[in-house]
């Protein structure tokens, strides 16, 4: 293969990797040789990777972390237990979606962030607080997207299950699990964006540990390159989760390709 | 009687729904009256004739107007900064392929990355008042814009452009007879995404970054323990994004008139 | 007299990204009357819609010439215009609108393409639906409005990319009824193209069998069916030969490939 079919091959990859070096490049030289600012309000890559380099082999970024995961671990798998078990039954039972959907509804559509003082009032601003808000926020698109994946279940194809004598069991396992799982990967990757920000929010606003402290601190004290460090990580984390996300969407669902859900 | 339960059958979706949340209000006003509460917890409680009674008395004051212009102010204007920005670019990266991959990074990792981490940068460069609650409220408004105009411009058939260029048109025609109605539909669903993200901008931004707000006046109720306020400007919230995100989705049923029905959710 | 359309030695390749190039004609040379219907058979992929977006100016090939009443065709013109396969109805725009589109973007005033567009939606048999929405007419009724559509310029030559190939048995044969009587009263050229040798038989003047890829003219056949045909003519001795011999041509094709 030529050197130019290559180049059309990997044509994406490539030039996005050549506008980011050139914007970190652009960036550097503008503000070592054009324009030198004040490094209380503007910091530049060199200076961002000398403090990476120092907090990756520093003790708090990891203890930051650490902290900030097990409040998001607990919210996170308390919205599953209660989400899917929930969307679940709403999606089988007409009545209980009746009842519960002008309710969810409303509170998905609206900032429950704005609930965040008060929860850190009431459950303190260590762990339980920052879980209660991470649950809160990330438990509703496990409800309406599993309560969407169990209706989307074809009634032809639970017709021909019955039809070979299939009985309720094998209804649940063979054409509604496999239906709703797609919905549940999809809802899954909503769920880790809004916990994210559950997470944020309780750190940014009474913590004294955590990733999301940490960057506010760092901005509080004027140290722009470590504040930067937080971020990136904190990119990363998401960009990562958000991905593998993707990939296991296309793995559960490969005839929805590309399809988005809610 | 069968008229009842025919009226019954008919609304049952409405009726259990409405019920249900009647149905909790009024169990969360009748919870003083069933149980006493210790000392230590009665000073968070309070219950909706409370809230709303504090809400009458804040609006007969004049402070929650007060609260909503500031409120507002910063959320039109992030808002609007971000259509202005997001759909030129969303075009502009689903006709281009180059734009598109050299934007692809940064478009990614901003948009898997939650917004409010630049609140602290954003409050460091403007300080404490309107333009970092604009700029934290743009950037969570944005890629919702962003992102669904370029997968409008994207998804557009082929076939269409290619009657359309049959007859002559030019560029700036196929822009406007094919690309923008097809992308009109993807449009409006980013800008319910949009708003939703633009509130939640609005509220953080406030916790942390103003004096003034409903934001602040939640944030301030909470730390002096007035839990009627808290719930009064949650409720102010919770109103707005209601109200908001269901004109949006009129506009999207209304605009969906040429599509199929079981397209029309999508 | 000079012919309304001229082909010499069309050759065009396709180079897609990543993959080997394909070569969709090659040499392909044939005329066309004025006022002649004409039809292109041939197997799947053999270069008949490509050739048509040739014709149409949306293609451009890379060797040859292709002229019209003798000028040079180097991009789309309202001499020419193409009834699509997929319909390529605009799913927002109504019947109506749909119908206006080639008028609308030459810039005609509101008022007059109106009143042109109604004549056609009438003539077409779709009167009524003016109004409606893509999604809301059969298969049949989105085939008129693509005809009406193509036919609002008056363009001289009309070009049909296997027009019929997406409406059931029964719809498609009022369709070519209705086609041939279209076709007997706006004298216009048309240059078809189809998968069905009862379709092309029944229809052209002359039917040209293209070969499998890369492809080029191979046989042509002239149709001496007395005009207007009607249905019971199918059923004749004479038009069963006809279509063995178009069939003994197209055979080789396939059985190559």
């Amino acid at each position: 293969m030529g050197l130019k079919e290559k180049y059309h091959e990997y044509h994406r990859p490539i030039l996005g990797m050549a506008s980011v070096i050139g914007l970190i490049l652009l960036w550097e030289l503008t503000l070592t040789y054009l324009i030198p600012v004040d490094p209380f309000f503007f910091t530049k890559p060199s200076l961002i990777g000398t403090a990476f380099r120092e907090q990756l082999f520093g003790e708090r970024l990891w203890r930051d972390l650490a902290i900030s995961s097990r409040a998001f671990i607990w919210g996170f798998s308390l919205s599953v237990i209660v989400g899917i078990p929930l969307g679940a039954v709403m999606g089988w039972r007409r009545r209980v979606e009746y009842t519960l959907d002008p309710l969810l509804t409303a509170l998905y559509a609206s900032p429950l962030v704005a609930l965040a003082p008060l929860l850190i009032i009431f459950f303190g601003v260590g762990l339980l607080g920052k879980a209660v808000l991470v649950f809160l926020l990330a438990v509703f698109p496990f409800i309406f997207n599993t309560s969407a994946g169990v209706k989307s279940a074809d009634p032809l194809l639970i017709n021909v299950v019955r039809s070979f004598g299939g009985k309720e069991l094998d209804l649940y396992l063979k054409v509604i699990l496999p239906g709703t799982f797609p919905y549940i990967v999809a809802g899954t990757r909503l769920a880790i964006g809004r916990g994210l920000v559950g997470i944020i929010v309780g750190e940014f606003y009474a913590a004294s540990e955590g990733i999301g402290f940490a960057i506010q601190n760092y901005g509080d004290t004027y140290r722009l390159p470590d504040m930067f460090v937080g971020i990136i990580v904190l990119s990363a984390i998401a960009v990562a989760l958000t991905e593998l996300l993707r990939k296991a969407e296309l793995m559960v669902a490969p005839w929805r390709a590309g399809e988005e859900i809610r | 009687m069968t008229g009842l339960t025919s009226f019954y059958r008919e609304k049952e979706a409405y009726l259990l729904g409405i019920g249900f949340i009647v149905f909790l209000l009024a169990l969360w006003q009748c919870v003083p009256l069933l149980i006493t509460l210790p000392r230590g917890y009665a000073l968070f409680f309070t219950t909706p004739s409370r809230i709303a009674a504090t809400f009458y008395r804040l609006l007969v004051e004049g402070q929650i107007q007060e609260h909503f212009y500031v409120s507002v102010a910063a959320f039109l204007s992030g808002l609007g900064i971000a259509i202005a920005v997001g759909l030129p670019f969303g075009i502009v990266m689903g006709r281009s392929r180059t734009l598109d991959a050299l934007s692809d990074p940064y478009v990614t990792a901003l948009n898997a990355t939650p917004r409010l981490v630049w609140l602290p940068l954003f409050i460091l460069w403007f300080g404490i008042g309107i333009w970092s609650k604009v700029m934290i409220v743009f950037v969570g408004a944005v890629f919702p814009l962003l992102i669904n105009t370029y997968a409008g411009v994207k998804n557009v058939d082929r076939v269409l452009v290619n009657v359309v260029r049959s007859f002559g048109a030019n560029e700036w025609q196929v822009m406007k007879v094919v690309v923008l109605p097809n992308s009109l539909p993807y449009i409006i669903v980013g800008l319910r995404l949009a708003i939703g993200r633009a509130i939640l901008g609005v509220v953080v931004g406030e916790f942390f970054g103003s004096s003034k707000g409903l934001g602040f006046m939640i944030a301030s109720a909470a730390s002096n323990y007035k839990v009627d306020v808290v719930f009064a400007g949650v409720a102010i919230f919770m109103g707005l994004s209601l109200i908001l995100t269901l004109s949006v989705k009129k506009l999207e049923n209304s605009l969906a008139r040429w599509r199929p029905e079981a397209a029309k959710n999508f | 007299m000079v012919p309304c359309i001229q082909a010499r030695d069309i050759s065009l390749t396709f180079k897609p990204k990543n993959r080997d190039p394909v070569t969709a004609l090659k040499e392909l040379t044939l005329d066309v009357a004025k006022g002649e219907f004409v039809s292109l058979v041939g197997p799947s992929g053999c270069g008949k819609s490509t050739f048509l977006n040739v014709l149409l100016g949306l293609l451009k090939p890379d060797g040859g010439e292709i002229r019209l009443n003798g000028k040079q065709i180097t991009g789309p013109g309202q001499e020419r215009a193409m009834v699509f396969q997929e319909f390529g109805l605009l799913p927002w725009r109504t019947v109506l609108a749909n119908v206006e589109l080639g008028l609308e973007l030459k810039g005609v005033q509101a008022s007059v393409r109106r009143e042109r567009a109604m004549e056609l939606i009438k003539m077409a048999g779709l009167a009524g639906f003016a109004s409606h929405y893509p999604h809301e007419l059969s298969g049949g009724m989105k085939q008129r409005v693509g005809l009406a559509r193509a036919l609002v310029t008056d363009p001289e030559v009309l070009l049909m990319d296997e027009p019929f190939a997406a409406l059931d048995a029964q719809t498609r044969d009022l369709m070519q009824l209705e086609l041939l009587q279209i076709w007997d009263r706006t004298k216009k050229t048309v240059v078809f193209v189809t998968h069905s040798i009862e379709e092309a038989a029944y229809l052209s003047d002359r039917v040209i069998v293209i070969s499998a890829r890369p492809g080029r003219a191979k046989d042509v056949m002239k149709i001496a069916l007395p005009r207007p045909r009607d249905y019971e003519m199918r059923l004749s001795a004479e038009f069963n030969d006809i279509k063995a011999r178009i069939w003994a041509s197209l055979k080789e094709e396939l059985v190559t490939k």
